[in-house]
């Protein structure tokens, strides 16, 4: 008892030592110069927000660069290290987490930034009502010992803390709003960012410029950014051409090769996001382990990859990306077998054939690519799939309603550690969404996502999300696509960026020549 | 001739009008499904996460209550917050006006330009080369979809020559104006060919006319006959033509804006509906409703102005 109370012990001062060393910072980089350029990026989604408890896609990228959190997810998107924060360290209790302050962060109104307002965020990212706050669900109390100290207690041990803490959700803003209402706050944001609003045209665009007090020395590089709503991919292409845009984000993979033959840089990031075909285990012949096999045998990836991604994705075999903390690469997931597959129809009580359909969004060349290439290989089998197409929207409602037997879905990763996707696709009461609206139901997985939540030494972690990767794959509990890179496309003159795994990219490196 | 009684009574046929469009639109945007807060919740939305979304929004009321809601905060000349936004809609509308308006005018102004010339040349000698060169230009015009007009202008005009932007509305006006342009001729080389058939068939059906024969009798030149007596009266016709393609373009024009990625009424529609922002859809539709019956009743007027005969009742 005592040897493995010691062992506990160390590997938690190994932890606060490992996440106290990985820093960022540049505080030997040269003083500030005089930021120059203005960057243009154009993008296919219109911003919504400043309020870090509400965004999505559309508004997380550009609110990343006027609010930082404690702790930043790394290039690689598998951990995080302090980037407001000094350094982390977890008690023996397993549920007291200390966390000290950097002492040179100000907001972009000359305020210092002190632990009343970190404890002010979390407050508020906790109690919010904006979708993300089951992340801080194990959060317990945020103290405030000393103005550069933070004291964290959890309800319970809780290994996926400093990732949750290093999530756009949990950003730092100042404490009470610096006096203003949130409405008030959230049109004219502060936060410690490298940029900060200039001006917000919804519909039309955003633009932040440098914040002259950002606490990175000579960062950030460009005097502005603006983000710009172009709807249209070919028009977004035309102005990256044409000299009236800088980046644009996400170009349709289609458009890679020609986008490198006309001089653009083409970025392919790796990314923590898969592309998956949703079963409703509800219906009876896909409640059936058989038949959901079946079908995922008789997915054929490669076909899938070439005429939706160009050719620049790869095949998943896992519930979680490969970009991911724990990823297991040994998971062999179901790959295209069309004799396993018949194999395993002839054991379902299905062996004669049967009929399912296929929800599609209407409009969608992904969605017709994917329908038609599943519904050619199990016409093979006897099945018969028949395509019904619908609006985005009304997909999205039927597939809640768990009213749908097949559909194409998706997961992009927020945070670097695997419990944000697993508690959502795998814990119908954490989780809330039926797992990941499919009502697959195991016992045994469920278990092991809770032990991967409560224990901090990796290799009981990673055996326990092999455990799950391995097991949700076996039982076909949804049918894994492929898992595409984010792409982006740049003129030559901008150097400097980096999207990482978790989609976010850091302004404040970029540079325009 | 005294229009104001007349503009009187068409204004008040509008009440009825928009009360009605407004039923209407607020119980379909109703009726489809997809609710806002799964817009704005995303993938993370659970059940009571979505009932909080509704309370806050005022979508956890009855139906009737939040319709006449709507129509109480209206009638005080507030279309509501949107709910995506979280702006006031008529400040979305009004953010929208100036590109929605210079995109008509410059298209109208545009088809002008290219459909009273060509008419008259075709008009000029039936049957003739190039009458039969004039009529296949409508032909080739409806033919081609605005988005490949649109990008094939970009492509020359934006990208080769460079004389206009690739997209986007600009910060002067000046910069508006040149942006306006490709979007303004994409538009009117759609609305081209069927002002040039109504112009053309008009003016040779007005060619035939006897009074023109008593003309070229006395010996007034071809020119003084084409504009005057001819093109004149046969423009009467295509007034009409062009009121109802404004009224169809108001609603219609979210692909030229989306193509050359300038933010109008159109697109805030389309968005709107996608995002299930149920106050801007429903603002958004009286705005198009009121510009629809001013358009209609401006065509009248000036139907009225150029044929005396034609009686305001």
């Amino acid at each position: 008892m005592q040897a493995r109370k010691k062992s506990i012990a160390g590997l938690i001062a190994a932890f606060a030592v490992v996440v106290s060393t990985v820093a960022p910072l540049a505080s030997a980089q040269a003083a500030n110069s005089a930021p120059k350029g203005d960057l243009i990026l154009v993008r296919n989604q219109d911003f919504a927000t400043f309020d870090p408890s509400f965004p999505q896609n559309d508004s997380i990228f550009i609110q990343q660069q006027v609010y930082e959190p404690l702790f930043m997810i790394n290039q690689d998107g598998r951990n995080v290290g302090p980037w407001l924060a000094k350094s982390a360290a977890v008690a023996t209790d397993k549920v007291t987490w200390t966390i000290k302050l950097r002492t040179d962060i100000k907001f972009s109104n000359g305020q210092t930034m002190n632990s009343a307002d970190v404890k002010f965020s979390l407050d508020k990212a906790t109690n919010a009502k904006g979708g993300w706050e089951f992340l801080n669900t194990a959060i317990d109390s945020v103290t405030t010992p000393a103005d550069d100290t933070v004291v964290i207690k959890t309800k319970f041990p809780w290994a996926p803390l400093l990732s949750d803490l290093a999530c756009f959700s949990n950003a730092i803003v100042p404490n009470n709003y610096a006096g203003k209402t949130a409405d008030a706050f959230f049109k004219n944001p502060i936060g410690t960012g490298p940029f900060m609003l200039d001006h917000w045209t919804p519909g039309t665009e955003v633009k932040l410029v440098a914040n002259k007090t950002y606490w990175q020395p000579g960062k950030p590089y460009l005097n502005s950014v603006t983000w710009k709503y172009v709807a249209d991919d070919n028009t977004r292409e035309l102005m990256l051409k044409g000299g009236q845009a800088d980046i644009n984000e996400a170009p349709p993979a289609t458009a890679v090769a020609e986008m490198k033959a006309s001089g653009l840089k083409v970025g392919l990031f790796p990314a923590a996001q898969s592309a998956y075909l949703g079963i409703n285990h509800k219906v009876p012949a896909l409640s059936d382990v058989h038949v959901r096999r079946a079908i995922s045998y008789a997915i054929d990836r490669k076909a899938i990859i070439k005429v939706v991604l160009a050719g620049v994705g790869f095949a998943s075999n896992s519930i979680m990306a490969p970009n991911v903390g724990f990823y297991d690469p040994k998971t062999p997931g179901l790959q295209y077998n069309m004799k396993a597959a018949a194999a395993e129809l002839a054991k379902s009580k299905y062996k004669k054939g049967l009929k399912l359909e296929y929800l599609a969004t209407g409009g969608s060349a992904q969605d017709n690519a994917i329908s038609s290439i599943l519904q050619a290989s199990l016409k093979k089998l006897g099945v018969k799939l028949v395509i019904k197409s619908v609006e985005p929207k009304v997909k999205r409602s039927m597939q809640k309603a768990m009213t749908y037997q097949l559909t194409s879905t998706a997961w992009t990763m927020d945070i670097s550690d695997p419990d944000e996707l697993l508690t959502f696709a795998l814990n119908a009461k954490e989780g809330g969404a039926f797992d990941f609206y499919t009502n697959y139901d195991n016992p045994a997985v469920k278990a092991a996502v809770k032990k991967g939540q409560i224990n901090v030494d990796p290799k009981i972690r990673q055996a326990a999300y092999s455990f799950v990767q391995k097991k949700t794959a076996d039982d076909a509990m949804m049918g894994y696509l492929f898992n595409a890179p984010y792409i982006y496309a740049w003129r030559t003159n901008i150097t400097g960026f980096q999207v990482t795994p978790t989609y976010s990219y850091h302004m404040e490196d970029v540079k325009k020549s | 001739m005294n229009f104001l009684p007349y503009i009187g009574k068409r204004l008040l046929q509008l009440l009825p009008v928009l009360f009605g469009i407004s039923l209407v639109v607020f119980v379909l945007v109703h009726l489809i499904p997809g609710e806002p807060a799964d817009v704005l919740l995303g993938q993370h939305a659970t059940p009571a996460m979505v009932k909080v979304v509704n309370h806050r929004l005022g979508l956890d009321r009855p139906l009737w209550v939040q319709y006449f809601s709507f129509l109480s905060r209206t009638l005080h000349g507030s279309l509501g917050i949107s709910f995506y936004n979280k702006v006031p809609v008529t400040s979305l509308i009004n953010g929208r006006l100036l590109v929605t308006v210079m995109l008509l005018t410059g298209g109208i102004l545009f088809s002008l330009m290219i459909s009273v010339p060509l008419a008259v040349l075709a008009a000029s000698k039936r049957g003739g080369a190039r009458d039969q060169f004039v009529r296949g230009v409508p032909v080739v015009g409806l033919g081609m979809p605005q988005v490949w007009t649109g990008i094939m202008l970009i492509l020359l005009f934006g990208l080769h020559f460079r004389f206009f932007p690739v997209g986007g509305f600009g910060d002067t006006f000046p910069a508006h104006v040149k942006s306006i342009i490709l979007p303004a001729l994409t538009i009117a080389i759609g609305l081209s060919p069927i002002l040039i058939r109504s112009l053309r068939a008009s003016m040779l059906e007005i060619l035939d006319a006897d009074y023109i024969l008593t003309a070229r009798v006395k010996g007034i030149s071809q020119t003084r006959i084409t504009v005057v007596h001819v093109l004149r009266n046969a423009v009467i016709a295509s007034v009409t033509v062009l009121g109802l393609n404004i009224a169809y373009l108001v609603g219609s024009t979210v692909i030229i804006e989306r193509v050359f990625a300038i933010a109008g009424t159109g697109s805030l529609m389309i968005d709107a509906i996608s995002q299930r922002d149920y106050p801007v859809v429903q603002g958004v539709t009286l705005f198009f409703a009121i510009i629809v019956v001013v358009v209609n009743l401006l065509t009248d007027i000036t139907h009225a102005a150029l044929d005396p005969r034609v009686a305001l009742k």
